[in-house]
């Protein structure tokens, strides 16, 4: 029975709690809060079968699980959907589902039109790899919360300036909360892309010296993390010196621009083949580096009946 | 049902009346002690804010003292001519005594419309009562009642949402929303206001500790320093203070600017852009509006605040008839349950009379038919029981019915004299 979630069952089940969240802007219930937590727990849960589904079908055919863009993309997601979760409960007078639900759902909405292909086989030797991947998927959560934060900061610190009453019902945390966040953020952003860039590295030279595709310097997405991780620790440095920027709208709109980096790596990591290609690139290192990277071109094939090829029919 | 609220409050009472009958925290456990002695059988419980004192009593076959009696208990305790006292006090009875007391837990009868503190002053009052054995089950089920409906109104409505004071707008609405603590934020007074020591009061209440104050008077900082633990600085050193404050209450009697735009330029350059809330609460105002240009400055003056004030005011009119109706829902679906109490006896009787009925029929049966089988003698008892309860249910449907409006007194002697019940 579990085999047949698909996509569609917790897109759906965030969206009602995203409109059950904005409903709260315009009136007061007793028990809608319970309502949308339930949507998002059920959510949840049929987006961590889907997971699960989608880790058993990979192993079953032979692959490493949870390893293509579009599995990458729905774990970050995932977490994205816990760190809600846990906000609504600790805060639950805070409309922080505003903000992170649609980030939510646009990396559904990305992960449903990204590459399914697995990028690694192979578990033991799939070390740098798994590095290389979990830091870019909290990197990428990161940079999601800290947009987040900083949106929220920029609105309350215009309300608080210009005296004015909160949008609708909007309720949103102190700047002071908000500004700590944004710093945390912004420095765990750094030092996971930063770790994403080093495994990344590291994978390239495992493939130098061999005769098989490589992946280009030049790749954008190469390029694009690489000036996102010179951006992010640029700030950083300057940030040891001057404390300003650390703090209030500076970091809000850091932040921001943090966000657009992410949302052009993933425009390009969705639409390009970087997991593909270095998958290609170790296809002909001898054993234990290549089979880290290595795509199954007959996943897709064994997987025609499993119900995540409908996607989000 | 006998549930009775004798007292006096803000609506017809002066301040000097209340003060007069006020109780604190030991003379209500005294008091407490007193009403038991005084009225053995009868529940109590004594609710004493600035704004009120309150008898609530309660009794469930024992006569409800009288206004007169209730007043001369409170006039003895306070050492006051009753007949000073009766003339202030105010009487409610069953629906209206349980509807007044929801009322005052949700806050609705405050001076301050939803004014939060309330609720926690009737927890204590109730608490106080259950402590000297005062209360019984009809208090107990009105008290609790009460909180539940206080709590519904809180969730259900925003009324405890929009501050109205001035000071407590300045807090909860904006000092709040900038900072997430208070502990380790430095808080600079300049001058001695009234509106100042009101505003320091909240803050202390959001965990601030460390206050400086700054006077022209360096002998009535010294004294207000005294009063509030903290720490007095001449006025000289003024803008070096501002340089270390993080929230800054102001309200000099100045005729003209004490920190202009020019004076705070040197002070934010030391700041190095940290966040600062001033609340200028100074007419005229004590800093420069142009201050407020400064992305990192929240500057109120009391213009700001009082327009927030009202804004509070409209939103929370607004709130007030879905907290009175949620009161009437919860008021009549108490009185509803209290009613429906009162045929407890009769249900009991009619219940108990039935039920012997078929155990006397059952063995009647069981001794006739010896050769039955296990099962037979399995499902007669339970299709018997079935019977009973189906005949059982359409009288105490009715009754139920009835007790929405009353004890249904000539239902319940109608099943009385039909079913040939004793009292």
């Amino acid at each position: 029975m579990f085999s047949r979630v698909q996509i569609f069952c917790f897109l759906a089940s965030y969206t009602v709690a995203l409109v059950l969240e904005a409903s709260r802007l315009w009136f007061r219930s007793g028990i809608r809060g319970a309502v949308m937590l339930g949507f998002v727990v059920a959510g949840w849960i049929a987006h961590t079968l889907y997971l699960y589904n989608s880790a058993i079908a990979a192993a079953a055919a032979g692959q490493s699980p949870l390893s293509s863009n579009q599995d990458w993309l729905l774990l970050a997601a995932w977490v994205m959907v816990m760190i809600y979760f846990y906000l609504a409960c600790y805060h639950p007078a805070t409309h922080f589902g505003i903000f992170l639900l649609p980030l939510t759902l646009g990396l559904v909405a990305a992960a449903h039109l990204a590459d399914s292909k697995p990028v690694a086989r192979e578990p033991a030797t799939k070390i740098w790899g798994m590095i290389h991947g979990a830091s870019i998927l909290l990197g990428t959560v990161s940079v999601l919360i800290g947009f987040a934060a900083g949106l929220m900061y920029l609105e309350q610190a215009d309300r608080l300036k210009r005296k004015r009453q909160p949008f609708l019902k909007l309720k949103l945390p102190s700047l002071e909360w908000l500004q700590t966040v944004n710093g945390r953020t912004m420095l765990a952003s750094m030092l996971l892309v930063g770790v994403a860039v080093a495994s990344g590295i590291v994978l390239k030279l495992l493939s130098s010296g061999q005769d098989s595709p490589k992946v280009p310097w030049s790749d954008p997405v190469i390029f694009g993390t690489i000036a996102m991780f010179g951006w992010l620790l640029l700030h950083v440095i300057i940030g040891v010196f001057y404390r300003p920027i650390r703090q209030g709208r500076k970091v809000a709109y850091l932040t921001l621009v943090s966000f657009i980096f992410l949302v052009a790596l993933v425009i390009m990591f969705v639409s390009g083949k970087h997991g593909e290609t270095a998958a290609n690139a170790l296809h002909a290192l001898p054993d234990p580096a290549r089979s880290a990277f290595q795509p199954d071109s007959t996943r897709q094939a064994r997987w025609g009946s499993f119900p995540r090829k409908g996607g989000l029919a | 049902m006998n549930v009775q609220v004798v007292g006096c409050s803000h609506h017809g009472a002066s301040i000097a009346v209340r003060e007069r009958l006020a109780f604190g925290p030991e003379q209500t456990s005294e008091a407490l002690g007193k009403w038991r002695d005084a009225f053995s059988d009868v529940e109590g419980v004594l609710l004493s804010t600035c704004n009120r004192t309150e008898i609530y009593a309660a009794s469930q076959s024992a006569p409800i003292p009288s206004l007169e009696e209730i007043g001369g208990f409170l006039a003895r305790f306070h050492q006051l001519d009753a007949r000073e006292i009766v003339p202030h006090l105010f009487v409610n009875s069953d629906e209206a005594a349980v509807r007044h007391l929801f009322g005052v837990a949700a806050s609705l009868d405050s001076m301050v419309l939803g004014e939060p503190q309330i609720l926690s002053q009737v927890k204590r009052a109730y608490q106080a009562a259950t402590e000297r054995e005062v209360t019984g089950p009809l208090l107990h089920m009105a008290f609790q009642a009460a909180i539940r409906v206080a709590r519904r109104v809180t969730v259900e409505t925003a009324i405890h949402q929009h501050r109205v004071s001035i000071p407590s707008v300045a807090v909860a609405e904006f000092a709040r929303q900038i900072f997430e603590r208070f502990d380790d934020k430095e808080t600079l007074v300049v001058g001695a206001g009234e509106m100042a020591e009101e505003t320091l009061r909240y803050l202390r209440d959001e965990g601030v500790r460390r206050i400086t104050v700054v006077n022209r008077s360096f002998e009535r900082a010294c004294d207000l320093a005294r009063e509030w633990q903290a720490r007095a600085r001449p006025w000289e050193e003024l803008h070096a203070a501002l340089v270390e404050a993080d929230l800054v209450i102001s309200t000099t009697g100045s005729d003209k600017h004490v920190v202009a735009i020019e004076d705070f330029r040197p002070v934010r350059a030391a700041r190095r852009e940290r966040p600062l809330f001033i609340l200028d609460l100074a007419v005229p105002r004590d800093f420069d509006p142009a201050i407020s240009d400064h992305a990192e400055v929240y500057l109120y003056s009391i213009d700001d605040l009082q327009a927030a004030c009202r804004n509070n005011r409209v939103l929370r009119d607004k709130e007030l008839p879905q907290a009175l109706r949620i009161v009437d829902q919860e008021t009549r679906r108490f009185m509803a349950e209290m009613y429906h109490r009162a045929t407890g006896p009769v249900i009991q009787q009619l219940r108990e009379g039935w039920h012997k009925l078929k155990e006397d029929e059952l063995r009647r049966l069981m001794n006739r038919l010896p050769n039955l089988d296990e099962r037979a003698r399995a499902e007669i008892p339970q299709s018997f029981d079935r019977l009973v309860n189906k005949l059982l249910h359409p009288p105490l449907e009715s009754l139920r019915d009835e007790s929405h409006e009353g004890v249904p007194h000539g239902l319940l002697d109608a099943l009385a004299r039909l079913f040939r019940l004793r009292d």
